[in-house]
């Protein structure tokens, strides 16, 4: 796997983030005064995909590992939810994220031991399989999972605080939603910054770069890789519990392996050699797919033909893209 | 007794075209190291291709030369792999494999609407063969002879591929090519042809399993990304790279479906995952493969 | 206790020999003389947003019904429009994108594009969904199919903006039961091939309670629960033919059917049993080949089939029949009646709100009236239930008949089953139950048949 050092990370200064981080964060928070109701919707369904496209970037941006069935630690994580609620009778927002953090982790702990121990294509075939082996399941079991129809879920309370049935609930998810997603997104980014950045973080990207060579400075390459594939698969479970009151509704359809392939897309459209790329990718995608499945039958074709010209001339996605052409920019303006 | 020949036969139908799909993927991979997302979509593209010409174009014609229109979606998959390697795949040989899965997956999105858009929304079927075959009797049950075709000519094709990979000069230079790449290439084999030829032999391979079962079943949209979920189990099973791999996982994941639908009917869904999945926890190269 | 025959005919269960549709109900909606519209209506277009399968092997469902929506929208405009002042505009929407792109869609067609009311949807994993949205949404919609009973069971179990025109999915399994108790009374055994997932399960369950009910000699020997969309049905036939049962019963619908017969046929499976199905002829009617054995129980998913009601006895079928094949050179199946009734539903209630209020009614008033409603439309009188906002119908399903005028297999006309559905759904006030109300319904409230 030919080798580009996240060296432009590690080079930057405090400052310079600041710069557009933010009018950004500023952005973020006036959003719902700021656009139409839609819109901010769409902007919190793309903050809940950048949770899980982050945590699913810890393995392949950093780590090297392509895993092309994280559709699994999703629907696990908006699985828990529903369960919470059809025997529970839970409503707390808070105990739905504890669940799915939980949930997630035994799942992820049990799918990693066994993935770790391959590489490239067969770690990816083997994290296909698996979500495949979940999805199956969920669609079977239906008097557990309700099957195809699914499971529903109300709307939760959130910090203690219920929502009186009646009330908008346009206005909940715009407001009130939202909001808590963007706390819950600003958390999961700061954690995810301090996972990359710690000496954790390097290891991992050494074990990405060189294997051989990591084992022989003495890392432990298993339990490393078990350990990346833990907190990715659980940051995607959080999300996966973000989205379901979103919906009202968990389904299948999110554990079949085509949405892993949507996850990926994700990665590879914001770039997955930066850190801010798959929340980019995230947003994006989301807001792309919207568009296209609105504005014709043949969507596919149209993100498929986005999927293969982004990678045929974009490979480093959209931030990758952004940062090679503000370098070549700067560059030009010193000489 | 006769029960178990016709559950045989059954497993056997499935198998058949289990391998010629599998046995595509799996060549082009051993050769080309690559993982074509988009394989199950030839298959598709040939069952449509076929459907069409023995369906519609050419409907009502006599039955004999339906029979050789049978290859027709098999010839169009072929073209279109020939085309597609060395415009959409070569650029990507150098690139990390990730890139090659994402082409592929983007591919595979591209062509479900393509079959859409050229062959319209409603399921094709070309069952004038399959009722003309007639069918015979295995004691007291009434079997298909269309299936029985089939299965020979899924037979048929592994012993072709076997004489023509372990026993032509150009299976000698497939081989050479697919184990050391570069000795191959400092030999003087040409290796863009090469891998040309292969993905185009990978095609035929999907898209004549199309072909071949359309006039028993029918095609359907969506028939390709199931096709492909199941041959990523055979070659789980049988080992990524590796034709005799292909044949066996086809036959392990044809039995075990037999057996499974009429001994636990509600497992059919869950037990060929299952089994992958084993597999890889306990021999991640399968059966045949070599962990590369 | 009733015998068989005496409750089948409590329930209403006859066999029409030409179109018996039910008569003397008072009946609203009707073609009446073209009164002007009363206040001042604006001319913007009224703009649906239509949402089904265009792409992927549901979409063999999925075209009919927005033809059907865009063949009455075309008759509406043709007079100018609702209220003879906005003309209908159709967006349309891919349903194969999945639940969760269909629930940004439906948000988006609301809040973006402002339509002002929702039509289709097929899959009934997607009406659970996108109930409660609609309802959050304060969206006006109309489902044609996803005729899950669990969308007013357990999603929406209080509806106001959504409503249903076709036929619960409890009552497929339910009539089909019922066909078989009525015509094949002797059979012992039986045998299931349903798809698996939530419609298979349904027909199951339904048929199974029902069977148990009027049939109780009757056992099951033989289920197979092949993937929905699947083309190779062969272990499954041959798993049916080993068990040698009477009957079979099959959900298959679609391509699936097809496939399954043309590969039934040549396992000899149709002369060895009878076989009765909830959606065969319904889905596709000029997919079905003449080969297709004659006498078999064929439903149209209890709701229409094109030749019924026939001829001149019911002349808004003929118009609706001959204008949808002269555009679409196809025949009609029961999502395009669907979708063509759904949408006349919602002129005539615009009418009626208008005559009572003047001006454009606001969707109360559109709401008001249709519950409560009933309409006559191609398949027959339709009926929508103020409670639970759920159209019903006479079911009717019928058997399989070749016949020189159409050059596929149509339903029997001599032998044409129907069955008010409102006898064999759970009535209002009957609480929600598992899996579904009408499965408690019938399994407390029905009579035990003796043998």
């Amino acid at each position: 796997m030919t080798t580009v050092p996240l060296t432009t990370f590690q080079k930057r200064s405090p400052l310079r983030v600041v710069v557009w981080a933010v009018p950004l964060a500023l952005l973020l928070v006036v959003l719902p005064w700021a656009v139409d109701p839609y819109q901010t919707i769409l902007v919190a369904y793309g903050l809940v995909m950048a949770i899980a496209v982050l945590g699913f970037n810890l393995l392949l941006g950093y780590t090297g590992l392509l895993s092309f069935g994280h559709s699994a630690y999703f629907g696990v994580g908006a699985y828990a939810v529903a369960f919470m609620v059809k025997y529970f009778h839970v409503e707390s927002m808070e105990l739905f994220l504890v669940g799915a953090v939980v949930a997630s982790t035994l799942v992820t702990v049990l799918f990693g031991y066994a993935c770790v121990r391959y590489t490239r294509i067969f770690f990816s075939i083997l994290t296909l399989a698996l979500s495949q082996v979940l999805w199956s399941l969920a669609y079977k079991f239906y008097g557990v999972t309700g099957g195809s129809d699914g499971l529903r879920v109300p709307t939760p309370k959130l910090l203690g605080i219920v929502n009186p049935v009646g009330e908008d609930k346009i206005r909940f998810l715009t407001h009130g939603y939202y909001y808590y997603v963007l706390v819950v997104f600003t958390l999961c980014v700061a954690v995810m910054w301090l996972v990359v950045h710690s000496p954790f973080g390097m290891a991992l990207q050494s074990i990405r770069d060189n294997e051989t060579r990591a084992q022989f400075i003495g890392l432990r390459i298993r339990a490393y890789r078990l350990v990346a594939f833990l907190v990715s698969g659980v940051f995607t479970g959080i999300a996966g519990a973000l989205w379901v009151p979103l919906n009202g509704l968990t389904t299948p359809d999110i554990l079949y392996w085509p949405f892993s392939g949507e996850i990926v897309f994700m990665a590879v459209l914001g770039g997955f050699r930066n850190f801010t790329g798959p929340i980019v990718g995230a947003v994006v995608f989301n807001w792309l797919k919207t568009y296209a499945v609105g504005a014709t039958v043949y969507w596919q074709a149209l993100l498929g033909f986005v999927l293969v010209v982004l990678v045929m001339v974009l490979p480093t996605g959209i931030v990758g893209s952004i940062k090679l052409l503000w370098a070549r920019a700067r560059g030009r303006a010193f000489r | 007794m006769d029960i178990l020949v016709v559950h045989l036969f059954n497993a056997l139908l499935y198998a058949s075209v289990l391998f010629l799909i599998a046995g595509g993927l799996s060549l082009i991979y051993g050769v080309m190291r690559i993982v074509n997302l988009a394989h199950g979509n030839l298959f598709a593209l040939g069952a449509f291709a076929t459907a069409w010409a023995i369906g519609q174009l050419f409907a009502g014609s006599d039955s004999a030369w339906l029979f050789l229109l049978l290859p027709t979606g098999a010839i169009l998959a072929a073209l279109l792999g020939a085309v597609l390697e060395p415009t959409l795949l070569r650029p990507f040989y150098r690139r990390p494999e990730e890139y090659q899965l994402l082409v592929t997956f983007g591919l595979l999105m591209i062509l479900e609407d393509l079959i859409r858009f050229v062959f319209g929304a409603y399921p094709r079927s070309a069952s004038v063969l399959f009722e003309k075959a007639g069918s015979l009797h295995v004691g007291e049950y009434v079997y298909p002879r269309y299936n029985l075709m089939v299965i020979a000519i899924g037979g048929l094709a592994a012993l072709f591929l076997w004489a023509f990979i372990y026993r032509t000069k150009f299976g000698v230079v497939l081989r050479a090519t697919s184990q050391d790449m570069r000795r191959a290439s400092a030999l003087g084999v040409n290796v863009n042809l090469v891998y040309v030829q292969a993905f185009t032999i990978g095609c035929f391979m999907a898209g004549l399993a199309g072909s071949i079962i359309v006039p028993g079943q029918s095609a359907v949209l969506g028939m390709g990304v199931d096709a492909l979920v199941l041959s990523f189990i055979v070659v789980v099973i049988g080992g990524l790279g590796s034709l005799e791999g292909a044949l066996v996982g086809a036959l392990i994941v044809g039995i075990i479906r037999e057996i499974g639908i009429s001994v636990f009917p509600e497992i059919e869904l869950a037990v060929l995952y299952l089994i992958a999945a084993g597999v890889l926890f306990v021999r991640p190269a399968g059966l045949f493969g070599r962990a590369a | 206790m009733p015998t068989r025959r005496e409750f089948l005919a409590q329930l209403g269960v006859t066999t029409a020999a030409v179109g018996g549709a039910a008569a003397g109900i008072g009946v609203s909606g009707i073609a009446q003389a073209q009164e002007k519209p009363k206040g001042t209506i604006p001319d913007k277009p009224f703009r649906i947003g239509h949402m089904t399968f265009f792409t992927g092997a549901g979409a063999v469902l999925g075209e009919p019904m927005y033809k059907g929506n865009l063949l009455a929208a075309e008759e509406i405009n043709a007079q100018g429009g609702l209220l003879g002042k906005r003309k209908i505009e159709i967006l349309k929407a891919d349903e194969a994108a999945g639940t969760d792109a269909n629930t940004k869609e439906m948000r988006r067609l609301r809040l973006s594009e402002k339509v002002d009311m929702f039509m289709g949807i097929t899959s009934s994993g997607n009406t659970p969904a996108l109930g409660p949205i609609a309802e959050e949404l304060k969206l006006l919609t109309i489902f044609i199919d996803g005729c899950t009973d669990f969308l007013f069971d357990k999603a929406v179990p209080n509806p106001r903006y959504i409503f249903r025109s076709t036929n619960i999915q409890s009552a497929d399994g339910s009539t089909c039961a019922l066909g078989v108790a009525m015509t094949w009374p002797e059979i012992k055994t039986y045998a299931h091939i349903h798809p698996d997932y939530a419609y298979g399960r349904n027909c199951y369950d339904h048929f199974t309670v029902v069977t148990k009910k009027m049939l109780p000699k009757a056992k099951s020997v033989s289920e197979a629960w092949p993937k929905l969309f699947s083309t190779d049905f062969t272990p499954h036939i041959t798993k049916t033919l080993a068990a040698k049962p009477d009957l079979l019963v099959t959900s298959l619908w679609g391509g699936d059917y097809v496939a399954f017969y043309k590969q039934a046929l040549q396992h000899g499976l149709f002369g060895k049993m009878k076989v009765a199905t909830t959606l065969g002829l319904g889905s596709v009617p000029q997919a079905i080949g003449k080969d297709h054995p004659e006498g078999v129980l064929s439903g149209v998913h209890a709701n229409y089939h094109f030749t019924y009601p026939a001829g001149n006895r019911w002349p808004l079928n003929k118009n609706f029949v001959e204008k949808y094949k002269a555009k679409f050179d196809e025949y009609p199946n029961f999502q395009a009646e669907g979708a063509y009734t759904a949408t006349h539903v919602l002129k005539t209630a615009v009418e009626k709100a208008n005559r009572l209020t003047g001006g454009w009614p606001d969707d109360d008033a559109i709401i008001g009236q249709l519950e409560g409603m009933m309409y006559a439309g191609p398949g027959g009188y339709v009926y929508i239930r103020p409670d639970n906002h759920q159209g019903y119908k006479d079911a009717i399903t019928g058997f399989s008949k070749n016949v020189p005028e159409y050059p596929f297999p149509i339903l029997d006309p001599n032998r044409i089953i129907t069955i008010p559905i409102r006898n064999v759904t759970a009535p209002p006030g009957w609480p929600k139950g598992e899996p579904t109300s009408t499965y408690t319904w019938i399994d407390q409230t029905w009579p035990q048949m003796k043998a």
